[in-house]
């Protein structure tokens, strides 16, 4: 077990004149632009809004949605949980009596403000009902107007789970 | 009513402007009033008008050399052009930004004058580049430089060094910590490399014996030992690669963009900028990279020589010369719709941008035949004395632009190969490095000239 000396770089003459250092890292950068210039193919970029990425896993956590009984409605019982655990207080609900036999409460309007949204993920964790999911997939959302993104309950449930995703 | 008095001014005015020119006109002969608007002209536009161009390039070339493609995809009704037009869609955005200056600067025309200061400094140096021999017409010679004067190199020398006050002055007027840690890196830099770049000239003004750029590129159209072209990289390599060195830090580009230094300071000087104003300093910076690309090119790269035959020799061999460029010029644009059509390719097979292919290989294989049509009529129906000047003159400038955009292309390889050095290792190598080797350098060039006299 004795010690290792490790030599020091930059003590021989070659180092010291650098510029067979800087030829090494133009020959290697010109490699890479010749072989680029002659064939762009070969370049992994996508060509973004024709291509859309393939590679959004199904934890990937995209723009919330409801989900329903088979019958449609919600299931959402509006206990404010999600709410309360949400560190940006971006949820907004409104509660009423339910009188089917699904739960005893239903939110009249349940609304998420996209641009406060952290996408962190607490509401889905806290939610006891499994009733708001981040599997849409849908990763960027867009709008005109800062009022388009408070998303209210209808697009919420109309969200989908994401086409790529198994179904489980 | 008021508007007449300015309308008689305006009149009376064109028209002493227009018997000016008339009366220089008439002094002068046309043709060397032509011969000074072409140069103006070349001067102009390779100093500031390819500033979108080279940005453009810069984009491309970080992009291909990190795997990337680029700015590619903006475009007019599917023009887009290798994506140029993006470059054009910035200036414009930097047109139409609004101009806003901070309230806490307190001298608003230093403030408003140093980015001018720059420019016009880093755009005048452009002015003594040799694009051609000159060329003699009816018997009477022109020099092929925006200005036609003698002072050559001293030209360059005054304003790349003049140009750095102007970044002094922008930082310093800012008033911001940025700024003026920008404007003190830079005056800290030219002091450190203005020294060995001016000794290494020196070294060349001894070699070639003129001061006059002219002079330099004719003594580079000979033969050293007979077979290698007697360019100034041959001839003084030592002196070539300080100027070399020095000419990237008088540029303030990288590895010596330290005035800038964006991870650091900012944006260095121009931090306070914004809108137009940012953009001259931008175009400046363009500007400087093209005049450093211009003088390395003419002092050490054969300027406008073509290798191994010189403007006897180009005059001598013209129709030879021209069947050669038939078979050359077209061929090589054949191969260029080639490229095109394989690396234009958009996923959607509807896709707009797929006209700008079949439009532009139409073009170029229309430019291809049009070309070789032209050059064969020039060479099997011979030249007169004139239309050899001007042929030779073409094929000179020609040869000029080509390795004037290589050196611009190394500009940009280099800075996006090389990291920022810091401020204390720029002094260093100036000081400690740079100026002894030139120094040097000079004992053994006129060692060499004493002893060969």
């Amino acid at each position: 077990m004795g010690i290792k000396v490790v030599k020091r770089h930059g003590s021989s003459l070659k180092d010291k004149l650098y510029l067979p250092a800087i030829f090494g890292g133009m020959k290697t950068t010109f490699k890479h632009f010749s072989k680029n210039l002659k064939d762009t193919s070969k370049i992994i970029s996508m060509s973004y809004p024709e291509v859309q990425p393939a590679d959004i896993t199904d934890n990937y956590r995209g723009v919330h949605r409801l989900t329903k009984w088979d019958d449609g409605s919600e299931k959402c019982v509006a206990c404010y949980m999600c709410a309360t655990a949400c560190p940006a207080e971006c949820i907004f609900i409104e509660a009423e009596e339910r009188f089917d036999d699904k739960a005893e409460k239903r939110p009249t309007a349940f609304s998420i403000d996209l641009l406060e949204c952290v996408y962190c993920g607490y509401c889905v964790e806290a939610c006891p009902c499994d009733a708001i999911r981040m599997d849409t997939g849908i990763f960027s959302f867009v709008a005109s107007k800062r009022s388009d993104f408070l998303v209210d309950k209808e697009y919420l449930m109309n969200n989908e789970r994401g086409k790529d995703f198994p179904n489980d | 009513m008021s508007k007449a008095p300015i309308i008689f001014i305006i009149v009376s005015l064109l028209l002493t402007i227009g018997y000016a020119i008339y009366s220089v006109a008439s002094a002068m002969a046309l043709v060397s009033i032509g011969v000074i608007v072409v140069n103006i002209l070349l001067a102009v536009v390779l100093a500031v008008g390819l500033t979108p161009v080279f940005v453009w390039w810069e984009r491309r070339v970080a992009g291909l050399i990190q795997d990337r493609l680029g700015p590619n995809r903006c475009h007019i009704g599917g023009f887009r052009l290798g994506g140029v037009i993006q470059s054009i869609a910035d200036m414009l955005k930097l047109v139409f930004k609004e101009d806003f200056t901070p309230s806490f600067i307190k001298y608003k025309f230093l403030f408003t004058l140093a980015p001018g200061i720059v420019f016009i400094c880093y755009f005048l140096t452009f002015g003594v580049i040799p694009f051609a021999d000159n060329i003699v017409l009816d018997g009477i010679s022109h020099q092929m430089q925006a200005l036609p004067m003698n002072i050559g190199i001293m030209w360059f020398i005054a304003f790349a060094g003049l140009s750095v006050y102007g970044i002094i002055l922008g930082g310093y007027a800012s008033q911001s910590k940025f700024g003026l840690l920008g404007s003190i890196r830079a005056s800290a830099q030219v002091i450190s490399y203005e020294a060995a770049m001016g000794l290494s000239l020196i070294s060349m003004l001894l070699t070639y014996g003129s001061i006059h750029l002219n002079d330099m590129v004719v003594a580079q159209g000979d033969l050293l030992f007979g077979f290698i072209p007697a360019w100034g990289i041959f001839m003084q390599p030592l002196a070539c690669i300080i100027f070399i060195v020095t000419v990237f830090a008088e540029t303030n580009r990288a590895p010596f963009d330290l005035a800038e230094g964006e991870s650091e300071i900012v944006a260095g000087y121009h931090t306070e900028y914004s809108a137009m104003r940012f953009g001259l300093f931008q175009v400046s910076e363009f500007a400087a990279m093209s005049g450093g690309a211009a003088i390395i090119v003419t002092i050490f790269f054969g300027g406008y020589q073509v290798p191994y035959l010189n403007t006897e020799a180009l005059k001598e061999h013209i129709s030879i010369i021209l069947m050669v460029l038939m078979v050359v010029v077209p061929l090589s644009l054949v191969m260029f719709t080639g490229w095109i059509k394989k690396n234009n390719v958009w996923p959607d097979k509807n896709d707009i941008r797929f006209r700008e292919t079949a439009i532009l290989v139409k073009i170029f294989l229309g430019m291809a035949f049009s070309l070789f049509v032209l050059l064969a009529y020039l060479a099997f129906t011979g030249l007169s004395a004139n239309g050899t000047s001007i042929a030779v003159t073409i094929l000179q400038v020609a040869t000029f632009l080509t390795k004037f955009f290589m050196m611009v292309l190394v500009f940009m390889w280099v800075r996006w190969t090389l990291l920022r050095i810091r401020y204390d290792q720029l002094q260093m190598l100036g000081w400690k490095i740079l100026l002894p080797l030139s120094l040097l350098n000079i004992i053994i060039t006129a060692t060499v000239i004493v002893v060969g006299q």
